[in-house]
């Protein structure tokens, strides 16, 4: 035991400079026994290490076995030093162990009385940040990179790990004084790793190196152990659950997430540039960097010829002298091709930072790697759904009044929304209910792969399924897409992905410029609230939104209508009339009155397009907002013999809209139009003949009879109106009616 | 913006140069770079390091309080000065009222120790005005010589080892900046007439303001462009820092157009600077200033410059014809004129900004009175 070393090597996670040096250290030291940071769990993973088919960025997955959802990422890029030394060890057979507080523990669902602890403790110390300010340095970052990462100091790497240990001993020393408050959860995950390092000494390991994070370096300093006893302790009697473990696949984009390793990195891309080409070539990391950076400007079209490639080169190198830096950071680097590779635009530079910068390098997992997440969360729903999948076709139709056939309906909506086709809807058949659904359901192993790649946007199909609408809504071409993803979140019951697509159409109709396509949109909004409440969906953001399309659409409305040709006209119309529709649908005042108001300026204005001047005064008269007699009045002014006759008609068919009963009830509008008809040169009743055969031919054939009739009795006269009738040939009906209605009295009176 | 009294053997001028301005800056900050032995690139008066700092402001360990003459961000005056370090042409790009002469002015004046070789362009720039030109009564009199040579100011710039600015470059018709395009990359000018040319002196450099938002410009070829080092001055980063240029540009106008209003408020309730400030900078991002509301931005610039015009405008109305105190109704007509210049599309984004954004701030409830009053 005495001849035993343990060399904490503390690291920044993900750091190159910090990879290169876990590298070299373990060179020097060739221990017996690698340990690294992570929960015990993942120990079985080692033995994919060596796989040719694990290609990082993958992460090592642990999960809550129950329940997905409580799951712990342990990302690992080329570039991250854990990686660096779980292939070094594995390539000598050295043998490799995980240490933390295991996920056992970890992922246990919180005991409610521990809620407390749930915060992260206010006193955690900022090492990095304190040793920055030490050194003189307002970015901690660029500190570590400065003064750990970059440079390739003479002597012992174990010795620079022993200082940077040291230091960091001191910072939290200091912090410990002030703050004398025990950082629980700190204390046991370093308690664990003690653990794992005694058992592992007990076995007689002799030289064993411990990759951590620089922060828990001084509690992994042998001599400064505590008696086991302590650790155990402070590890006793922790809530457990079940916990599976896999590798998955990882992006450069997902490393910039926070994860089970802290912090994520801003800029994967760089690290991993400069991982490669600090072994290379020293001096060839800028100009590399930029041939990269001049490679996806020219891939998007933007010209990056090799002469500014040499002055935006020259621009880094002069900035890192300027800034007092020991050669160009990233910073110097970006700040060079801003200004000479991308003409100062921010845009072309949006794009250097996707593609390179962040990069979009996806990992691979060998197939014999135990199931993914979602898969496993697949398969229990289906247990819980009692809904076996098989290769055969099945046709289920699902009564949605009961729970089970709702939970089997989100499912199948949900995997469709991750482009598993499990389920396919058909016709219900003729029921006059909405409550059934018809599927065709037939399962193909295909649908594996979509399950691992849903796995990259959560861990169970309904957390994936929010998250694939959302990337969805941030891509669609427009707003009838973003209305059908809004109607998906409420059959799929998503309310996390209905919370997205609602900010997406926040962000489209503010940007649509056009009136019209805004008042197309209330229609499909205006459903979403009237009938989201009914499937459970809370929908007073869509109720907010749909206040400011309604203002917008409102406020627009006159402008839109300017100068409208027929076809322009027609769309026009229809837009008013969804809109309509939605804003009669809610019912609310706040709404009725700015779209009410809008569609007054519509129906006064005699400039704009008879067809939607006309559709906005029967809407209006419908609403009981126009009276009659104004209506009557303007019909009688756009029919007047000065306007000209296609505009009047125009004016007509929006007005009367396939729908006679205004004509029928009020004798006045039917005077003007008979009066207005009766009028018109022959040669200009050929013309307006088929534009009126479309207006009325949309009537049904008794509204066609009525508004005959109405014309055939003649002009009304106000007070005139006496009816002839055959009293004796009514009295069967009369009588008829009476004895139903129990009114004997009634028949006898009339007879 | 602090003023140094210029140097006393200058006569008053109305507005006198950098240099002059601010010449006891300039020399302190020259004595400190020979203190600590600092490297200048040829014909360099200071240091870049140097430069940064007089532009930035900071203090000199011998107590010279060097005044910041551009308020912002660091790293776009540390890329403009190693642009110009590393030989490469600076253009300071930017909507206007962004500070692009007045950096540039700086910094000619801290590099080269003069700001008065400039080029201002105009769509009447004619090439002489970049290359040179004829005295014609000698030319006549004496045939091409030396003596009948006019230089213009980048030709004098060549000859001295200086920096020239070139004001307004995107105004210049795209045949004249051509010339441009030979002296920045073999940094020669011919001339054929005498069969000689001008070789440029190290420290010879161009620094070319231009706009990017405006109508009736010429843009840059891809050829010139690549010359370039592009340098954007952005508007103000935060509220803050722009409601404090403002007040401070409206208190010194004020003063010298003797107007005695009060800039109002104090009392708890937002100022109508912050106000038109924050109206200025929601519309131009399009988002409101918490981020939870997008907006419709109007077809106007609304830069710094144009929210100090407003509330000029607004003082001006408060001090002839109100109480005295800047109030909504003083600012509320400068504000519609400054939003709406296209009175069909601007209008409706006006309106909407009105009616969603407005309307729903308590406090602000006088402004959309008097904006409403104003249709």
């Amino acid at each position: 035991m005495t001849t035993s070393v343990l060399v904490p090597l503390g690291v920044r996670h993900h750091g190159p400079g910090s990879a290169r040096a876990v590298r070299a250290a373990l060179e020097e030291l060739q221990p017996d026994l690698v340990v690294v940071e992570g929960c015990p769990e993942l120990d079985p993973l080692v033995a994919h290490v060596a796989d040719p088919g694990l290609v990082p960025p993958v992460a090592a997955l642990v999960y809550a076995a129950d329940d997905p959802r409580r799951a712990a990422f342990y990302p690992f890029a080329a570039f991250s030093p854990e990686w660096v030394a779980l292939r070094w060890a594995v390539a000598r057979d050295v043998p490799v162990r995980f240490a933390d507080l295991p996920a056992v523990h970890q992922l246990a669902p919180e005991a409610p009385d521990d809620a407390g602890e749930d915060a992260r403790p206010a006193s955690y110390p900022d090492v990095i940040g304190t040793l920055a300010r030490t050194a003189g340095y307002d970015d901690p970052e660029r500190w570590w990179e400065d003064a750990v990462e970059l440079p390739d100091a003479a002597g012992s790497v174990l010795d620079r790990f022993a200082l940077l240990r040291e230091a960091v001993t001191e910072v939290r020393d200091a912090h410990r004084a002030e703050h004398p408050e025990e950082d629980l959860e700190n204390a046991r995950r370093e308690a664990a790793m003690r653990r794992v390092v005694r058992a592992a000494l007990k076995e007689g390991h002799e030289r064993v190196a411990f990759v951590c994070g620089a922060f828990h370096a001084p509690a992994l300093h042998l001599p400064d152990f505590p008696a086991a006893a302590h650790d155990n302790r402070l590890l006793a009697r922790l809530p457990r659950t079940k916990v599976a473990v896999t590798w998955v696949p990882w992006t450069h984009g997902r490393l910039r997430l926070a994860s089970g390793y802290g912090a994520g990195v801003g800029s994967p891309g760089w690290y991993d540039h400069l991982f490669t080409w600090a072994d290379r070539d020293r001096d060839g990391v800028v100009p590399a960097w930029m041939v990269a950076v001049a490679r996806a400007l020219r891939t998007a079209g933007i010209d990056a010829p090799p002469a500014s490639l040499v002055e935006a080169t020259r621009l880094a190198d002069e900035l890192a002298v300027m800034r007092c830096r020991p050669s160009a950071g990233l910073a110097e680097l970006q700040d060079a091709v801003l200004t000479v590779l991308c003409e100062g635009s921010t845009l072309p530079l949006q794009l250097v930072e996707e593609q390179v910068v962040v990069g979009q390098r996806l990992g691979e997992v060998p197939e014999h790697v135990p199931m993914a997440p979602v898969a496993a969360d697949l398969a229990r729903q289906q247990r819980a759904v009692r809904l076996k999948p098989s290769a055969s076709v099945t046709e289920a139709v699902l009564d949605l009044r009961t729970p089970n056939g709702r939970a089997r309906s989100a499912l199948l909506h949900r995997l469709r929304l991750l482009g598993i086709d499990w389920g396919t809807p058909v016709d219900a058949g003729r029921t006059t209910g909405t409550f059934k659904e018809a599927w065709r359901l037939q399962w193909d192993p295909g649908f594996a792969v979509a399950l691992v790649d849903a796995g990259l946007r959560g861990t169970t199909v309904a957390d994936a399924a929010a998250r694939t609408v959302a990337e969805d809504a941030a891509a669609a071409p427009d707003l009838p897409a973003l209305s059908d993803l809004v109607e998906a979140c409420l059959l799929a019951d998503l309310p996390a992905g209905l919370t997205a697509v609602v900010d997406a159409l926040a962000e489209r109709t503010t940007h649509q410029h056009d009136a019209l396509a805004l008042a197309e949109s209330v229609g499909p909004l205006a459903r979403t609230r009237r009938y989201g409440d009914v499937r459970g969906a809370d929908t007073t953001r869509v109720a907010g939104l749909l206040g400011t399309v309604v203002v917008r659409a409102s406020v627009g409305l006159r402008a839109a209508c300017a100068s409208l040709d027929d076809d322009a006209a027609a769309r026009a119309r229809r837009a008013m009339e969804t809109c309509d529709e939605g804003v009669t649908l809610l019912d609310d005042a706040e709404l009725r009155r700015p779209w009410q108001e809008a569609l007054a300026i519509l129906a006064a204005d005699e400039t704009v397009h008879g067809s939607v001047g006309g559709r906005a005064n029967r809407l209006l008269l419908d609403a009981g907002v126009v009276v009659p007699s104004t209506a009557a009045e303007r019909m009688a002014r756009r029919l007047s013999p000065a306007a000209p006759a296609p505009a009047a008609a125009a004016w007509l068919d929006g007005f009367l809209a396939g729908d006679a009963a205004v004509l029928l009830h009020d004798d006045d509008l039917l005077r003007i139009l008979d009066d207005w008809m009766a009028g018109t040169a022959d040669v200009v009743f050929d013309d307006l003949l088929p534009l009126l055969r479309r207006t009325f031919a949309r009537f049904s054939a008794a509204e066609r009879r009525a508004v005959a009739r109405g014309v055939g009795r003649g002009p009304a006269r106000p007070g005139a109106r006496s009816v002839a009738l055959d009293v004796e040939a009514a009295a069967p009906v009369l009588a008829g009616v009476a004895r139903l209605l129990g009114a004997p009295g009634v028949g006898g009176a009339v007879a | 913006m602090t003023t140094t009294p210029g140097s006393p053997e200058t006569p008053e001028v109305l507005r006198p140069h950098a240099e002059q301005a601010y010449a006891d800056e300039l020399a302190a900050l020259r004595a400190h770079d020979a203190d600590t032995g600092r490297v200048r690139p040829p014909s360099w008066q200071l240091s870049p390091g140097a430069v940064t700092t007089y532009l930035l402001g900071g203090e000199l360990p011998d107590g010279t309080h060097v005044s910041p003459k551009y308020v912002g961000s660091r790293r776009l005056v540390e890329i403009a000065v190693a642009s110009l370090a590393t030989d490469r042409a600076l253009l300071l790009l930017g909507v206007p009222g962004t500070a692009k002469t007045w950096v540039g002015e700086h910094l000619a004046a801290a590099i080269s120790g003069t700001s008065t070789l400039v080029v201002q362009g105009t769509a009447g720039t004619a090439e002489e005005a970049l290359r040179y030109g004829w005295n014609y009564a000698r030319l006549l009199a004496e045939g091409p010589s030396e003596a009948a040579l006019v230089p213009s100011p980048v030709m004098r710039a060549m000859c001295t080892g200086a920096l020239v600015r070139i004001e307004e470059l995107t105004r210049i018709p795209a045949d004249v900046q051509d010339a441009l395009i030979s002296i920045l990359s073999e940094k020669t000018l011919p001339v054929p007439e005498l069969d000689t040319e001008v070789q440029a002196r190290p420290g010879f450099n161009v620094i070319a303001t231009a706009n990017n938002r405006d109508k009736g410009v010429n843009d840059l070829s891809s050829a010139l462009k690549r010359r370039f080092n592009t340098v954007v001055l952005p508007l103000p980063d935060s509220v803050e820092q722009e409601v404090e240029i403002v007040r401070s540009r409206v208190s010194a106008l004020g003063r010298s157009l003797d107007l005695p209003a009060d800039l109002g408020a104090g009392d708890g309730a937002p100022s109508e600077i912050e106000r038109v400030v924050t109206v200025f900078r929601e519309l131009r991002s399009g988002s409101t200033l918490d981020r939870r509301t997008s907006l419709k931005s109007p077809s106007a610039t609304l830069s710094t410059a144009e929210a100090i015009s407003v509330m000029t405008n607004g003082l001006s109305l408060a001090a002839h014809f109100g109480d005295g105190v800047v109030r909504a109704a003083d600012v509320a007509a400068g504000l519609v004129g400054a939003v709406v210049k296209d009175p069909v599309a601007d209008a409706i984004v006006w309106q909407e900004y009105l009616e969603t954004v407005v309307r729903d701030r308590p406090a602000w409830a006088d402004l959309y009175r008097a904006c409403r009053e104003l249709g």
